[in-house]
């Protein structure tokens, strides 16, 4: 079974706090015991299903300017830039 | 024994557009945040809608590397949390499901030795992030995200580069392949950026990142060399880790990854589909491709330029241009040289060759009248930077600067009688070293702007000797 | 006037002046008025839609050419993006975000002039099926107020049942439009995957996510697939349809089709007035004139496990871009660094999805995704090749919609896997890109049951025609509101 230190430290690589440990953990952990039913499946394809397009259907390479001041209707500091914390 | 690999990354800076949406793909000289779209900031909603032709130019790169290009192309997400990364996941491509990617295992001759292309991969690049502040503590940081989504080919090699001038010659034959493949402008800043992992004799692979030159990386990995040998020397084992390049001490410093935390959790992209590349679509790449810098030397060379002429025009997309359209059999050798020994040197930036006026019918009227002898090639050298200054007709440039030949044998006489009287030594000299002659030519030439004609002043010297 | 009426009723009468375009849309007002305090079907309404009532009915008056929806109030679950209001997949996280462009399918509506009446409550980022993973409060269901309406698209089910509006878009991951559909007693639409632009849905599984109609009648969701079907520039998985009508010959009847019942679906687990009302439904089917065959399907088991194995880990990957620094809501960065700061910033998302978030950074991790992750795909693409084969045989695939009746509010929401399973019937059409749609059928103890139906990839047209015929067989007992 998955440990709760597992769990704990893959919230922690997806960037989320955690402090109610009974609501996230205690049933994450129960949703990866239900997963583990796919040990059981047999497949052997190593083939995957996926939708094709031809190149010829690609979008063709033109500049449009977007047409609004997109960075006015985002957060926005100095007026043009975004901000972002320190980065340590 | 070193061994050297490289990551090369090199954006499409020649396309319309950026790799998913309609902003400009060349972002400079943008207000900051003024080439943004839904797409390319990743709003909620937005969906990628992949540029076709970035994937035809990232090809014909492929093909030019002498890859296996796939008949199938799949895209990846690559995640990972950076302020740079608006969508916190990159589009790239990886060839865990089969080889998906743009190209792979290509070659390409460097110095003789053969250096293997592992993979050639089509992404996205990042936003740039723009440090303020002294101190670590008012640091701020502020993001740019025009150059989010711009199109960014990745070519690795495998590790089979021995030393750094290896490394040099490879990615000055890349940026030429690059310029002449007409997919990116090389010399533009940020436009070709390489990271590279080294290991020598007894030690572990390093990586190194956060190189933004060519000429940087050359720095790093004579730094990284210099550094492990003498670990080695030491006895001090190498450890396998990422170092990054500090621009500002030209040190490499470890970057201090922690176990577990570069689990970029691969998979498939679903908004794109995989995308099916016929062969007609390959073959009309191929004949589309622009013809390769060896061959074009090659077939310099069957018109008699001499092999360093050919090899030096050859590199230089910009000159070869103007060398094809303005040649033909009887002008090439007066056309490559006026090219190679003047003109490069009157435009050797981005900068002129944009301002130049020149056209190839410049090149061609110029070694015409070098031809007919209406002017020297002195005074073509002259002429050619009026032309590249001014664009006028070469006739014209050549009637108002007085370039014409003095080719009258009553006007050379006078000249020629006034440098006897001047220099009445060297005129006895010529008695016992016809040599001495020469300077005498020089004297004419400096007193006609080089406009006399050479072979009629030497006749009436000797005429005048003897 | 009959706020009850389909969409094409809607149409006939506007155009015959039986009412105009703004009593009805007042009338559509004062229904919400009177009762969505209480139904909780909406987050945000706009402001402007008795002025866009006045003005289309002024261009009738003028006998101005107007859009083929004229005026028709609609919803559109709030995690589609319609220009200039704000977008919020009810969760905190978007509590503040306003899109600055029309989803396609909101472009297309617009141009056939409906009328945007508001957005719909949904589970947060539509991870649920119920509503009570909304952050902005569960809706209820209008057949009886103590239920849940079902979900992730509870709210549009709800405003199309308690007739606060005409028709609404939902979106259906793994039966998101479907459940609530069957749970409200509407026609719930799940479109071949491709055949409805994505483009401003805001993504949840991009991999295997619709958005579909949620209508009174079949007939309904033919005329609103009419609209927004076809292929979109931009949404490269969008597929050409070729302008299929989806009306025409909707009463082509299903004499001489064969119909396989999944017979998993009908076993352990499912309630007994459910599976009843299923076999009633397979009788109708018999008495058209269709043949019914059992089939069963070796995947199958495998299969919620596989989807919630899949959409954790897009959801992960799809969410990641919610780090509040381009928009979002107000929590200054000062003395924060860039990790601490973006994991304080996505506590903000409720706990459904923060779970999901775990799940999605665990299954495809290096060390684990040979065991779930790429194993999902591969049940995936199995059961595909299973259901491509079984309908090599037959035409459509029945089982009931929803394994059980709808429950009461807070009965199931602290058991996981319980809610899991719930999805076990709707799963397979998004997990094989099929098309599925849910058709109101019994009402038992006051509470609706649906049935579905499933075809193969653009057999969306003969699906529709099928589930015309399965509801002309029955009539309903109106809402008790
Ligand atoms: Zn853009």
């Amino acid at each position: 079974m998955v440990s709760k230190e597992e769990i704990e430290n893959v919230a922690k690589l997806m960037r989320i706090e955690l402090d109610d440990h009974i609501v996230h953990v205690d049933r994450v952990q129960k949703m990866i015991e239900y997963f583990d039913i796919l040990d059981k499946a047999s497949v052997e394809s190593e083939e995957f299903d996926v939708q094709e397009k031809s190149i010829t259907k690609l979008r063709e390479d033109k500049y449009i300017p977007y047409d609004e001041k997109l960075i006015e209707a985002l957060k926005n500091y100095k007026e043009n830039y975004v901000r972002a914390p320190k980065m340590v | 024994m070193t061994k050297i690999g490289l990551e090369i990354h090199c954006q499409l800076t020649n396309l319309e557009s950026k790799l998913f949406c309609s902003c400009k793909a060349n972002y400079r000289g943008f207000e900051p945040n003024a080439n943004i779209c839904p797409v390319c900031i990743g709003l909620p909603g937005s969906l990628p809608r992949l540029n076709k032709k970035a994937v035809e130019k990232a090809t014909m790169i492929a093909m030019s590397l002498n890859c296996n290009t796939p008949d199938k192309l799949a895209f990846f997400r690559k995640n990972y949390f950076y302020p740079d990364l608006p969508k916190n996941f990159q589009i790239t491509q990886l060839n865990v499901y089969g080889e998906h990617s743009i190209g792979q295992n290509g070659t390409i001759l460097v110095d003789d030795k053969e250096i293997r292309i592992r993979r050639i991969q089509l992404e996205e690049d990042p936003g740039r992030l723009i440090y303020e502040g002294i101190s670590e503590k008012t640091q701020i940081t502020l993001v740019d995200y025009n150059r989010a989504g711009t199109p960014l080919v990745e070519i690795v090699t495998e590790p089979d580069f021995e030393n750094e001038r290896q490394v040099r010659l490879f990615l000055n034959i890349l940026s030429d392949l690059l310029d002449n493949l007409d997919v990116s402008n090389p010399s533009l800043e940020g436009a070709m950026r390489a990271d590279g992992n080294i290991s020598i004799e007894g030690g572990n692979k390093v990586e190194i990142k956060n190189v933004n030159s060519f000429h940087d990386l050359e720095k790093a990995l004579h730094f990284e060399i210099t550094r492990q040998e003498s670990l080695i020397s030491r006895d001090i084992p190498i450890e396998q880790e990422t170092r990054h390049w500090d621009d500002k001490r030209k040190i490499t410093v470890s970057a201090r990854i922690k176990e577990g935390e570069e689990d970029y959790r691969y998979f498939l992209e679903g908004d794109i589909p995989w995308i099916t590349i016929d062969s007609q679509t390959l073959n009309k790449l191929k004949a589309d491709m622009p013809e390769s810098i060896s061959s074009k030397k090659e077939r310099y060379i069957t018109k008699q330029i001499p092999a360093q002429v050919a090899e030096v025009l050859s590199s230089d997309k910009f000159c070869s241009d103007l060398f094809e359209l303005a040649h033909n059999e009887s002008n090439a050798i007066v056309i490559a040289n006026l090219i190679t020994t003047d003109l490069m040197g009157l435009v050797d930036t981005d900068e002129k060759r944009e301002k130049s006026k020149l056209t190839h019918q410049h090149l061609t009227d110029l070694a015409n009248s070098i031809e007919t002898k209406e002017i020297t090639r002195t005074s073509a050298k002259t002429a050619l930077q009026e032309c590249v200054a001014t664009g006028l007709p070469v006739s014209e440039i050549i009637s108002t600067l007085d370039l014409g030949h003095i080719s009258d044998e009553s006007e050379l006489n006078k000249i020629i009688d006034e440098i006897f009287i001047q220099e009445p030594n060297t005129v006895e000299q010529t008695k016992t070293n016809p040599e001495t002659i020469n300077y005498l030519i020089g004297k004419v030439m400096e007193k006609t702007k080089g406009k006399a004609d050479p072979t009629l002043t030497l006749n009436i010297i000797n005429k005048k000797l003897s | 006037m009959n706020l009850g009426i389909s969409a094409l009723r809607y149409v006939e009468e506007v155009k015959n002046g039986s009412f105009t375009i703004e009593e009805f849309i007042s009338k559509t007002v004062e229904q919400i008025k009177k009762h969505d305090g209480k139904l909780h079907a909406y987050l945000s309404f706009d402001d402007h839609v008795i002025e866009q009532a006045r003005n289309l009915d002024r261009k009738i008056a003028n006998k101005e050419k107007i859009g083929s929806c004229f005026g028709m109030p609609i919803s559109i679950k709030d995690n589609i993006c319609v220009k200039g209001g704000k977008t919020t997949c009810a969760s905190k996280m978007l509590e503040n975000f306003v899109a600055p462009y029309d989803a396609t399918v909101v472009l297309k509506l617009k141009s056939e002039d409906v009328i945007i009446i508001g957005k719909t409550n949904l589970d947060e980022f539509a991870m649920g099926i119920s509503t009570e993973f909304s952050a902005y409060g569960t809706s209820h269901n209008p057949w009886n107020t103590d239920y849940v309406p079902g979900g992730s698209s509870g709210g549009s089910a709800v405003s199309v049942s308690a007739f606060e509006c005409i028709a609404s878009l939902g979106s259906d991951t793994g039966g998101s439009v479907r459940n609530p559909a069957s749970f409200c007693s509407v026609v719930g639409f799940k479109p071949t995957y491709g055949l409805i632009s994505r483009y401003g849905l805001i993504s949840y599984a991009n991999s295997i996510e619709q958005i579909g109609p949620l209508t009174r009648t079949v007939e309904d969701t033919a005329f609103f697939l009419n609209i927004i079907s076809g292929f979109d520039p931009n949404d490269d998985t969008t597929i050409d349809n070729k302008n299929e009508d989806y009306l025409s010959n909707i009463d082509a009847g299903v004499e001489g089709k064969k119909i396989g019942i999944i017979k998993e679906m009908v076993g352990q687990g499912t309630d007994k007035e459910v599976v009843s009302a299923t076999n009633n439904a397979i009788k109708k089917f018999e008495e058209l004139g269709a043949k019914i065959e059992e089939i069963s399907l070796d995947m199958i088991d495998y299969s919620v496990a596989s989807y919630y194995t899949i959409t954790s880990t897009e959801a992960g990957s799809n969410l990641a871009r919610y780090d509040n620094l381009r928009y979002g809501y107000d929590f200054p960065l000062e003395g924060y660094e860039f990790n601490s700061y973006i994991s304080k910033a996505r506590k903000n998302f409720g706990p459904e999805v923060t779970r999901r978030m775990i799940l999605g950074g665990f299954v495809p991790s290096a060390g684990y995704a040979g065991k779930y992750f790429l194993k999902a795909l591969k049940v995936k693409k199995k059961l595909t090749d299973e259901i491509n084969e079984a309908f090599k045989k037959i035409d459509f695939l029945i089982a009931p919609t929803v394994p059980v009746l709808p429950f009461k509010i807070g009965e199931k929401i602290d058991d996981p896997v319980a809610l899991f399973l719930l999805d076990f019937n709707t799963v397979i059409a998004n997990l094989t890109g099929k098309p599925a749609i849910s058709v109101p059928f019994e009402i038992s103890n006051g509470l609706p049951i649906g049935i579905q139906l499933i075809a193969n990839s653009m057999q969306d047209k003969p699906l529709l025609q099928a589930a015309y015929a399965l509801q002309n067989t029955v009539k309903l007992p109106e809402v008790p509101i």
